[in-house]
């Protein structure tokens, strides 16, 4: 659950970094329009709640907030690291991420 | 009215602070460098602690009873000792850990290590503990605790200070530019590191200042305790204590029997389970000893041991720990949250890859000042170069260098632990002689990566040789990763080494565009760091 948690927060952190257009562009070539960038805020936010949530279930409100914090600022740096050095890597990561973290809940 | 004055007064905020953290970054950072690097690798102190004793590795059950180790212990010390202490094994510390406080506070705690099995002494080292140690007092007592504390408000100061110089903390949160000039790169690093891990550097510099802070503060205590921090701890943690009769009594009951009372005890609030911790016994031999039983409960953050005092002489049950009250639990929650010993392995990774973060952070900041000086030269560029290499490069390959001296020099011997020492501060003094030597010639930094590199690879190597033969696979195949782990991080970060050392990223500035003038304006004060 914890490992799907990270990968929400990874795709939560994506989806706040495409909404600045300097990010879009380097990832998707063009500039995003307001009602995407509203999109992409809104969905990021929710991810990063669920990440919270999915955190808080696993460990209780009391270590979950700690791990769901950490997690959120890994998740971070992560998409910072690699939209400096690697920034094609940064979508496919999204989608792998919370696919592992859920094939790991299931296996 | 001078002229300096009236710069003073044109000075804004962001200005002044801009100053301040420069410079008041500046001065600690290789010392708050030492420390977070410290406290990071101190996550896994007691997985190294297992990896440096390599005579462990086939774990097994134990086979000695708290009353063997208990009778021995107090055999070990010259005179009837104040208290002596036993943790048995448990996971993650496989060894019985026992020892003794002598009756003069002023002589250090003895302690032990026994082998689960045998009871035999193991060798001794410094373990996983060198780091922790380092963490908080660098080896100092309690100067070394002061200076620790100062570092750490320093590292509050330029925490809120940097907050208010960075006027893009949101535009460029997920920013960096490593085509871009070398101080515009090196500032974006240094932002990204510290403005992402934020929440975790301004917690972790915070509830590190809290530990210590009856020794910090102490006035409260002075007053209200007379300076007896034991008993203000007694007191605040509603713990048991009486003093010594000065009677002396042959008899004591089992502790071993007392455990099972404690378990049962424990057990009949159905959770945090019934895992011992450490165990006491104060004033053994004494007919007014008392043996305290703690319960090892890691499934939240606040550390409450619920623990179940005995008589030591007759073994009546005496006292019970009632659980902490609120100012006692918010001050308990903030320390447990520094050390991280919640939670188990994943809490640990979570706060080594933060604490890491802090120290990237760091030396973002010191190579933004010296990207920003070193085309007009001056004399204090040498200085921070030879720093920089002296202490970033010089304490990962020191702890290196440990490691390995912790498994080639002979177990038998004679003062293992200070060989050990002696290993470690070699290895520093030589990168920081060859640091200091070649400040100036610019490829220090490649240097020191390729002996990080050449030394974290051969680790795994190190390992197998030196371990007991086929521990290594044995543990892997029984899904026990902490040794093997250590083995495969450090090589991990062994390869990372040696690309930063044999291939680094030839930076391809992106030609310059032609900026405007307010642009350039613009990124004027966060670049005047």
């Amino acid at each position: 659950m914890l490992f799907l948690a990270f990968g929400l927060n990874y795709l939560g952190m994506t989806a706040l970094c495409l909404a600045m257009s300097r990010h879009h562009k380097a990832v998707l070539n063009s500039a995003p329009s307001s009602a995407r960038t509203r999109g992409l805020r809104v969905v990021g936010a929710l991810l990063l709640a669920l990440a919270m949530a999915l955190n808080i279930i696993e460990l209780t409100a009391d270590m979950g907030i700690i791990t769901g914090l950490l997690q959120l600022m890994l998740a971070g740096l992560a998409v910072g690291l690699l939209m400096a050095w690697r920034s094609r890597w940064v979508l496919p990561l999204g989608g792998l991420l919370p696919l592992g973290g859920l094939l790991a809940l299931l296996a | 009215m001078s002229s300096a004055e009236s710069t003073v007064k044109t000075k804004s905020l962001r200005q002044a602070m801009a100053g301040l953290h420069t410079w008041g970054g500046l001065l600690p950072s290789w010392l708050l460098f030492v420390i977070l690097f410290g406290g990071s690798i101190a996550c896994f102190d007691k997985e190294l602690e297992v990896w440096m004793r390599p005579a462990l590795h086939p774990v097994g059950e134990t086979t000695l009873s708290l009353d063997q180790v208990s009778a021995w212990v107090q055999k070990q010390a010259p005179k009837p000792p104040h208290a002596i202490w036993m943790r048995p094994p448990d996971e993650r510390q496989p060894y019985w850990y026992a020892g003794y406080e002598p009756q003069n506070e002023l002589e250090p705690f003895v302690s032990f290590t026994l082998d689960p099995q045998t009871g035999e002494v193991l060798p001794k080292t410094l373990g996983g503990n060198f780091w922790f140690t380092l963490h908080y007092n660098l080896f100092g007592g309690m100067l070394g605790m002061y200076i620790v504390a100062i570092a750490g408000m320093f590292m509050l100061v330029a925490l809120v200070s940097g907050i208010i110089i960075h006027r893009r903390i949101f535009k460029d949160f997920f920013t960096l530019r490593p085509d871009a000039n070398g101080q515009r790169a090196w500032l974006d690093a240094h932002n990204l590191f510290g403005v992402v891990g934020l929440p975790f550097h301004l917690l972790i510099a915070y509830t590190g200042l809290a530990i210590f802070v009856t020794f910090y503060m102490p006035a409260g205590l002075k007053v209200g305790y007379k300076g007896d921090i034991e008993k203000m701890f007694y007191e605040v943690q509603g713990q048991f204590g009486r003093e010594e009769l000065k009677r002396k009594t042959d008899h004591a009951a089992s502790i071993d029997k007392l455990v099972l009372d404690a378990k049962r005890r424990w057990a009949a609030s159905g959770e945090g389970g019934t895992e011992t911790g450490w165990i006491s016994v104060h004033h053994p031999g004494d007919k007014a000893a008392v043996v305290d039983i703690r319960r090892y409960d890691r499934s939240r953050v606040v550390d409450f041991q619920w623990i179940m005092s005995y008589d030591a002489t007759t073994g009546a049950f005496l006292h019970e720990q009632k659980p902490y009250k609120p100012g006692y639990t918010a001050y308990a929650w903030l320390t447990n949250v520094h050390m991280a010993q919640f939670g188990g392995a994943i809490v640990r990774w979570l706060y080594l890859g933060l604490g890491l973060m802090g120290c990237a952070m760091v030396v973002g900041g010191l190579q933004v000042w010296l990207r920003k000086r070193e085309a007009k030269g001056g004399w204090g560029i040498g200085f921070v170069r030879a720093m920089n290499g002296a202490v970033i490069g010089g304490l990962p390959i020191a702890s290196l260098g440990l490691l390995y001296g912790n498994r080639l020099i002979p177990p038998n011997v004679a003062l293992r632990d200070h060989w050990e020492a002696y290993t470690f501060i070699a290895v520093w003094i030589a990168v920081a002689l060859w640091a200091v030597a070649r400040r100036n010639s610019g490829r220090v930094g490649r240097d020191l990566f390729a002996v990080a590199a050449v030394w974290a690879l051969g680790l795994p190597a190190l390992d197998v040789l030196t371990g007991q033969p086929g521990a290594l696979s044995a543990a892997i195949a029984r899904g026990d990763w902490r040794v093997p782990g250590i083995d495969l991080a450090v090589f991990a970060a062994g390869l990372l080494c040696a690309k930063m050392a044999w291939w680094p990223r030839v930076a391809t500035p992106a030609p310059e565009k032609a900026r405007s003038k307010k642009r350039e304006r613009r990124e004027l004060v966060e670049e005047g760091v």
